[in-house]
């Protein structure tokens, strides 16, 4: 009787999904964002957004790279010229307003971001800088995998995060040549950035 | 994941039947499939290769799921298989698929009865066929309270189901 149940039960998970629900699916992830481009310091910077704001930050060699990242064919759409004139100044370093959608971070993750977000321009800070600053001076290691997690890479200047014994430490976006080029770009001595960053 | 649309074609089917086992209703586990595909892509987005790299789709994806369902009991759903659902086949059907059927229906319906910890572990590991280890994962429990809670499911099945006529 049992292994007749299990042969029947077996025969429930035999089910055909709708012939919708592939093109839902990319309708709800396509329809909610979509990504312009510009250039940077370090590449080309695929921006992608919604409703929310900008959820995202690519710096890819092309659409094709892009997509493959994603895991599908995001379509381009033309951002409102604000938006575009906002991002561009925020590059140059203008202070702006940007709003960015981090709801699927964990709460952590987004203190970290935000208490990133306060480091100027053409200064760094340390790992452990960060982790006093949001009251958990112990989470070293966990700002640390929190600030790989960026999603917006640039504008959340993760890049300004350095180690605290003077080396310039990972970075996702092409490493530590990219940090590098990126912190000198806005204007941090070299003398300050330490002898480990010749790389 | 080098291609998110042929993950969803990967899995898409067994996913739907998982909703379907939980829920009952057809158009709610189409709701659920779509919100788990949605939610697996942004998850996706947040993981570093390495996580990439070791991921186990299918019980991912059915964590996934499994999630999205419970988050949608704390809205009152009205989850019912009504009697008639059976009972009014396409006339023209064999009276062999009909019989079938009525059966798959009775047998969805209880399992739809049990308690919810018999019930996902029954449905993950007999009717997807996850091994226990597996479904474990998914549930987030140990693999012992995964084969118990089986044990205990089928047995109540066959308990309710003991009149059940045979069909092949």
């Amino acid at each position: 009787m049992t292994s007749q149940i299990e042969q029947q039960l077996r025969e429930l998970g035999d089910e055909r999904a709708p012939a919708t629900l592939l093109p839902s699916v990319l309708a709800k992830l396509q329809g909610a964002e979509s990504y312009f481009d510009l250039p940077t310091e370090i590449g080309t910077a695929f921006v992608i957004h919604g409703p929310e704001g900008i959820s995202a930050v690519h710096v890819a060699d092309g659409e094709e790279q892009l997509w493959a990242r994603l895991g599908f064919r995001m379509e381009r759409r033309e951002p409102p010229v604000e938006l575009r004139d906002r991002v561009a100044a925020a590059l140059a370093g203008r202070p702006v307003e940007l709003r960015f959608d981090l709801h699927r971070l964990t709460p952590f993750e987004r203190d970290v971001l935000q208490k990133a977000l306060e480091i100027p321009r053409g200064e760094v800070r340390t790992y452990g800088w960060i982790a006093r600053e949001i009251g958990r001076p112990r989470a070293v290691r966990a700002v640390g995998t929190a600030l790989a997690k960026n999603p917006i890479p640039l504008f959340i200047p993760c890049h300004r995060v350095v180690r605290s014994d003077g080396s310039i430490g990972q970075y996702g976006c092409g490493g530590p040549v990219n940090k590098r080029r990126l912190l000198l770009h806005e204007g941090v001595p070299e003398s300050a950035l330490g002898r480990t960053l010749a790389v | 994941m080098e291609d998110f649309e042929a993950l969803v074609r990967r899995h898409q089917d067994a996913i739907f039947a998982f909703a379907l086992n939980l829920t009952g209703d057809h158009a709610e586990a189409d709701d659920v499939a779509q919100e788990a595909f949605v939610r697996a892509w942004r998850a996706y987005g947040g993981y570093d290769d390495e996580r990439r790299e070791t991921l186990k789709e299918r019980p991912w994806l059915h964590r996934i799921a499994l999630n999205v369902f419970r988050n949608r009991l704390r809205r009152p759903i009205p989850v019912e298989l009504r009697e008639e659902s059976a009972a009014a086949p396409p006339a023209r059907e064999p009276e062999r698929v009909v019989l079938r059927n009525a059966a798959r229906d009775q047998l969805r319906r209880h399992l739809l009865a049990l308690p919810r910890p018999y019930r996902e572990a029954v449905v993950l590991r007999h009717v997807q066929g996850l091994p226990y280890a597996d479904a474990a994962l998914v549930l987030g429990v140990p693999v012992g309270t995964v084969k118990s809670n089986c044990h205990r499911g089928l047995r109540r099945l066959q308990e309710r189901l003991g009149g059940l006529t045979e069909v092949s």
